[in-house]
C-alpha cells in the first residue's frame, strides 16, 4: 500500500486512495475528500499546464504533521494527503485529502481544514503556464 | 559553510537554487538574509518565510550552526 502522506510525480487515483483508507478500519462511518484539480483559466487568461517546486523534505514532514493533527484535532480514524509535483496538465489532479471518521461532520471539517493549512503551511509553489507567458501563482484566500 | 536554497519565484529571481556562504561564529538568519538581500533585492522582495534545516524559523535573530541548510520562501501556493 502506498503511504497515506505522498508527494507524487503521476496522477493520482481517487479510488485507489479512498479503498486504502476505508482498508484501515471497519469503524469508519463516513469519508470526506478534497481533489483540487488545475484550472484552465485563471485571472483572466487560458491556462495550458501548471509546474510545482517544493521544498521536497519539508512539504513531506509538514503533509505528516498536518495528518496527524488532523486526526487528533478532529478524532478521526485515518487520513490521507498526496501532492502532485512535476508538470500538470489542465484538468488533471493537483492535490487529493481523504478523511475518515466515525460520523461525517468531523471527517467533512477535517478535510477542509486540512487544505486549508497545506495553503499556508506546505513550501510547494505553483507556477501557470498561458499563451501570455509563465508565472508564478500569488496566494489568495 | 551553510548552505541556501532557493524554490519557486525566488530562485527565479535568484538565478539559481543554491548557494553557499561562509559560515562565521554567531552568524544569525537575519545576517545571511541581510547579505543576500543586498546582492538579489528584486528575489527577496518576495521573501517572507525562512526555514533552517526543514523547520520554520520565527526569529530572525536564530542562531546558525555550520553546515546548516537554510531557505528563504516566498509565501506558498500548493494545493
Amino acid at each position: 500500500m502506498k503511504d497515506a502522506v505522498r508527494i507524487a510525480n503521476e496522477d493520482i487515483s481517487h479510488d485507489e486512495e479512498v479503498r486504502a483508507l476505508r482498508a484501515t478500519s471497519q469503524r469508519i462511518g463516513g469519508i470526506a475528500t478534497f481533489l483540487g484539480c488545475a484550472r484552465d483559466f485563471s485571472e483572466g487568461r487560458q491556462v495550458t499546464q501548471i509546474s510545482f517546486d517544493a521544498y521536497a523534505p519539508m512539504a513531506l514532514s509538514e503533509m505528516n504533521t498536518l495528518r496527524s493533527e488532523a486526526i487528533v484535532r478532529f478524532a478521526l480514524i485515518d487520513a490521507r494527503i498526496v501532492h502532485r509535483l512535476g508538470v500538470v496538465g489542465a484538468g488533471e489532479a493537483i492535490v487529493f485529502i481523504a478523511t475518515g471518521a466515525e460520523h461525517r461532520a468531523p471527517a467533512l471539517e477535517a478535510c477542509r481544514w486540512i487544505i486549508d493549512e497545506l495553503k499556508e503551511r506546505v513550501p510547494i509553489w505553483k507556477k501557470e503556464t498561458t499563451p501570455q507567458g509563465d508565472s508564478w501563482v500569488t496566494p489568495h484566500p | 559553510m551553510i548552505s541556501v536554497l532557493f524554490f519557486g519565484p525566488v530562485a527565479e529571481h535568484v538565478g539559481a537554487s543554491r548557494i553557499e556562504v561562509d559560515f562565521v561564529p554567531g552568524v544569525r538568519v537575519a545576517d545571511v538574509r541581510a547579505q543576500l538581500e543586498a546582492r538579489y533585492p528584486d528575489a527577496f522582495a518576495l521573501v517572507s518565510l525562512a526555514a533552517v534545516d526543514g523547520e520554520h524559523v520565527r526569529d530572525p535573530g536564530a542562531l546558525l550552526a555550520d553546515h546548516c541548510e537554510v531557505v528563504f520562501m516566498s509565501k506558498f501556493s500548493g494545493g
